[in-house]
């Protein structure tokens, strides 16, 4: 691939929380257009936290991220700008509960891209036929089943036209039962050709859909591999004993 | 099984054990002794002159008599505006949703409404002029009440989404009837007295802190550390200080404080005085419900490209202020009460008409009467209240409602 699909391009990570402990210890990544990056690894490993800097959820003390050919800096406008064209679906869904499924879905396109509010209305109803939750849209989200909420979720964040999506563990807050239902939809979205960064656990979705897995542990990339390589014939001794835990 | 009968239930209720027996049957003796005792006295006893001969006082002061239309016409202003809001509300309800959300509450609300409408008027044998527009301004509630809830849904979006900014527009052109101005005469503050004076100095101070306090709070959780300071630093010392000292202090040291020229009357001072007190505690309010904010709402909102103002105002605000709403009514309910404080430093607030009226020879001794109208008075202007902030809590509540 040339240097001109590339989407997200991380280089030498480095991360300190407040209270001093290392969380990032320069973690490379590069991700193409129209891939779908799967990240796996043990809880604290750091794979939230890298995803978050995507977007400066999260800031970073060492290194560089581009998104999008921009690189990220502590300019306010430069962060929005990126964050305009980054999509993010949260583990708690983080829907705005005062506001009806279909005003979630408009209010950043409306006061962010200042488009016209009947077209953008339009276009939030057709998206949530997409996650097939168009009955529910005048609903507010606590009236909503878990799996549903990150639905919306997922096609709020799709209103805004963004260039990639990123998933943070976006099952695992869920009751078994709902997780399908998403990740049909996450699946759905990968085949239309959406450039995704997914962190989770579901190792079937990361075997179906992922063009590569990544293993992150102790704030480090482990292992970058696609996914039959990954789950068959690992490389690395970490690799081996986190897949030998979740099997 | 049947379900058991109203007779039945009632005797669960009440007589379930030997021992709710005897609590039920105390109570009931007690209420019974105390209702009678009342009743003898409200009916027998109390003698009302005091209030119909000053009723004109306890209203609104000395505002001069032929100036005094001005009021009526304010009150009839009120009253409308007052029902109009009232069936709006019910006319138009939540897009997840068709019927009336507070139908017990609203009930209660319009039976209280025309109870005291009508029985005030009579019990404190008003004259039959002023008794008949109170009746007429009662009605003129209820009808605007049942006109918007009727035709209110029909009205265009724009209107029906404006018609909350009526308020500040009426209490801007109630100032102006009250003080004067635009061609109205002046009538000075002095001669303003009673509930008038009382609400004058409650709906200003209401108005201001409410603004003043969301921006304490966003000043204390604010990263700029000097805004932070100060913020926590004004909150602590006015919730460190007693009302009536800093109501002193304000008649004594305002003028010195604000700039050049600039000093208010003694009226106004005790406004921004009150203002300026309960700010802090709306600001302990506000402060409340954006900690109980999760942050992954700022979270979300910022990682949809929204600037950090406007996800203040469409994101957290809103959410924040629906928390923060029951104790910052609380507030509003104990800065009415606490307008009573007024009369301690020469105002003719309503305590201080009530107090210049049984220092009067003519009134020794009926001090009963007096006070308890007054009760009635702040309890009818805080059941307002109240019932208000509990409509508006229950259609702020999104969560699903048990069945």
């Amino acid at each position: 691939m040339t240097d001109r699909d590339l989407m997200i391009e991380a280089r030498g990570v480095e991360k300190w929380y407040p209270n001093g402990y290392h969380a990032l210890r320069g973690v490379d990544l590069n991700v193409y257009r129209g891939e779908v990056v799967v990240i796996m690894g043990p809880s604290g490993s750091g794979k939230s936290t890298f995803i978050r800097t995507f977007n400066a959820l999260e800031d970073f003390q060492g290194g560089e991220i581009v998104v999008d050919g921009m690189a990220l800096s502590d300019d306010v406008r430069n962060i929005d700008a990126i964050r305009r064209e980054v999509g993010m679906v949260f583990q708690q869904f983080n829907l705005f509960p005062h506001l009806t499924v279909l005003e979630n879905l408009c209010l950043a396109p409306v006061l962010v891209r200042k488009r016209e509010k009947a077209e953008v209305e339009r276009e939030a109803l057709e998206l949530l036929e997409r996650v097939n939750i168009r009955e529910q849209a005048h609903k507010y989200p606590g009236q909503l089943s878990g799996g549903q909420q990150q639905r919306v979720a997922i096609a709020r964040s799709l209103c805004m036209e963004p260039r990639v999506m990123l998933f943070d563990e976006p099952t695992s807050a869920l009751d078994p039962e709902m997780v399908q239902e998403v990740l049909e939809v996450m699946q759905e979205l990968a085949r239309e050709g959406m450039t995704m960064v997914v962190v989770t656990h579901e190792v079937r979705f990361a075997r179906q859909v992922a063009s590569r897995v990544v293993l992150m542990a102790e704030g480090e990339v482990v292992e970058i591999a696609p996914p039959e390589q990954f789950f068959s014939a690992p490389q690395h001794e970490r690799t081996k004993q986190f897949l030998s835990q979740i099997a | 099984m049947e379900r058991p009968s109203a007779l039945q239930r009632l005797r669960a209720a009440l007589f379930a054990s030997p021992l709710d027996g005897l609590i039920t049957v105390v109570l009931l003796a007690a209420l019974l002794a105390g209702g009678q005792a009342l009743l003898h006295w409200l009916v027998f006893k109390a003698q009302w002159a005091v209030i119909q001969v000053n009723s004109t006082l306890f209203a609104v002061g000395r505002y001069p008599l032929d100036q005094q239309w001005r009021l009526w016409l304010l009150t009839t202003l009120l009253a409308g505006a007052t029902g109009l809001s009232w069936g709006l509300l019910r006319a138009l309800p939540r897009p997840d949703r068709r019927a009336v959300l507070w139908p017990t509450n609203d009930r209660l609300a319009v039976a209280l409404l025309s109870g005291l409408g009508v029985l005030v008027p009579l019990v404190l044998q008003l004259s039959a002029a002023i008794a008949l527009r109170w009746w007429l301004i009662t009605a003129l509630v209820l009808a605007c009440r049942w006109l918007a809830g009727r035709w209110g849904a029909a009205l265009p979006a724009i209107a029906r989404r404006g018609w909350p900014l009526i308020w500040p527009l009426l209490y801007l052109l109630g100032m102006t009837l009250i003080a004067g101005g635009f061609g109205v005469p002046a009538v000075s503050p002095y001669r303003w007295g009673g509930l008038l004076l009382t609400l004058i100095e409650a709906c200003f101070a209401i108005l201001l802190c409410f603004p003043l306090g969301v921006l304490l709070a966003l000043g204390r959780r604010s990263s700029l550390p000097l805004l932070r300071w100060l913020s926590v630093l004004y909150i602590e010392f006015i919730r460190g200080a007693p009302l009536i000292t800093l109501l002193f202090l304000g008649q004594n040291i305002l003028g010195l404080l604000l700039p050049g020229g600039f000093t208010p009357d003694r009226v106004w001072r005790a406004a921004w005085v009150l203002t300026f007190f309960a700010a802090a505690y709306v600001a302990e309010a506000v402060r409340s419900g954006l900690v109980a904010l999760p942050p992954g709402q700022m979270e979300a909102a910022r990682a949809l490209g929204l600037p950090v103002y406007q996800a203040m105002l469409k994101v957290v605000l809103p959410q924040a202020l629906r928390v923060a709403l029951p104790a910052m009514v609380g507030q509003f309910i104990n800065l009415l009460q606490d307008t009573t404080l007024l009369s301690l430093i020469g105002l003719f607030e309503l305590l201080g008409t009530a107090r210049a009226v049984m220092a009067n020879p003519a009134f020794i001794g009926k001090d009963a009467e007096v006070y308890l109208v007054l009760a009635v008075l702040f309890w009818c202007c805080c059941a307002a209240l109240g019932l208000g902030s509990r409509a508006l809590e229950t259609r702020l509540n999104t969560n699903p409602q048990p069945a």
